[in-house]
């Protein structure tokens, strides 16, 4: 494990704690979606990212659990890498599903910059995680083409995305070590350079997003967190905090 | 919203097996839904997934008259049971 640098460390956090906050996001969602299908798939869909985040986890710290809740669980708010998009709770459905599907096609450039990393084993779990991913984009995509062709749907999906918008360009924030991390060649590029992409995918599914009237959220190196983000990482701590030392 | 029905293969010798059935909306979405709600632990490695609408399904009637023929059953003892209680039934009335 000791190959990974401190640089290193610091964009995989950025990208663990993204991908474990949206995977509990939407396994939150389990029970309460709009039917039982989206709710079982929002679910298996957040199992994935939990799975991503877990496997750059033990890149991290090994395979040992208590070391992995450690890190995963048990930092300082400060410490934490995630971006706001996937620290807010959004209570409407629309949000989430405009949620999942901006932060899905980010994801996968995320994974791009790791596929030539100089460390090989974050290039080996983005393939796996690439082969997964293309799935949680169908999955976005097929609810859209759906929605986007009824006047009632539509207007809520498009009155979402302008909601959430502004979160989602958190996403493109870099750790505050990102610069280092390029220059070791762990990441191919910085997540800043990914927006211009994304913004084209947005744009290609929505059509044309007037990106000047967005607003510019206040970016801090990912060292600040959103108001949600405490009763968020409470919940994920509720059964972890009866007892650390018990095996699941 | 249509219904579907999910059957699942699991790799080798085994046959198709339905699995249960979801709503969606069209055949995309049925397609996703099914694997994420009947294949994420890889239940099985070929999937189909049938509107339920595309089932031949005829009326209980259609089949309800082949249950009761014992002669179609190769083991015989169906049959020897059958002649065994019209034997039963004509010792027992002997006069008719």
């Amino acid at each position: 494990m000791n190959e990974i640098s401190i640089a290193a460390r610091d964009v995989i956090l950025a990208f663990v704690d993204d991908e474990h906050l949206m995977g509990q996001q939407h396994t939150e969602w389990i029970g309460v979606a709009p039917f039982l299908e989206e709710d079982l798939a929002f679910a298996s869909i957040g199992q994935d990212e939990l799975g991503h985040a877990a496997m750059l986890l033990e890149a991290l710290v090994g395979t040992d659990d208590a070391d992995i809740d450690a890190l995963a669980f048990y930092r300082e708010a400060s410490q934490w890498r995630s971006c706001a998009l996937v620290e807010v709770t959004l209570p409407e459905w629309s949000d989430t599903l405009l949620r999942h599907w901006l932060y899905d096609a980010a994801e996968e450039l995320r994974w791009q910059l790791f596929q030539g990393s100089s460390v090989q084993l974050l290039a080996d779990i983005s393939v796996r995680a690439l082969s997964e991913e293309r799935f949680h984009r169908q999955h976005g995509d097929a609810l859209l083409d759906v929605l986007l062709r009824v006047d009632d749907a539509h207007d809520r999906i498009m009155a979402s995305l302008h909601k959430v918008l502004p979160l989602a360009l958190t996403m493109f924030d870099g750790a505050p070590s990102e610069a280092d991390a390029l220059v070791e060649g762990v990441i191919s590029g910085s997540l800043i350079s990914l927006l211009g992409d994304w913004q084209q995918r947005v744009d290609h599914r929505f059509g044309p997003v007037d990106w000047e009237q967005i607003v510019r959220p206040v970016l801090s190196q990912r060292k600040e967190r959103h108001d949600d983000f405490a009763p968020l990482l409470a919940r994920m701590l509720e059964v972890l905090d009866l007892d650390r030392t018990v095996t699941w | 919203m249509a219904i579907f029905e999910v059957f699942l293969k699991k790799d080798g010798r085994d046959e198709f097996r339905h699995v249960g059935a979801l709503d969606a909306a069209n055949d995309e979405l049925a397609l996703v839904s099914a694997r994420e709600c009947y294949v994420r632990r890889a239940e099985g490695d070929l999937l189909w997934v049938v509107r339920r609408d595309n089932i031949l399904s005829p009326e209980r009637e259609f089949t309800a008259p082949n249950a009761d023929k014992p002669h179609r059953h190769h083991s015989g003892e169906a049959v020897a049971a059958r002649r065994k209680a019209l034997r039963e039934m004509t010792k027992a009335q002997p006069d008719e």
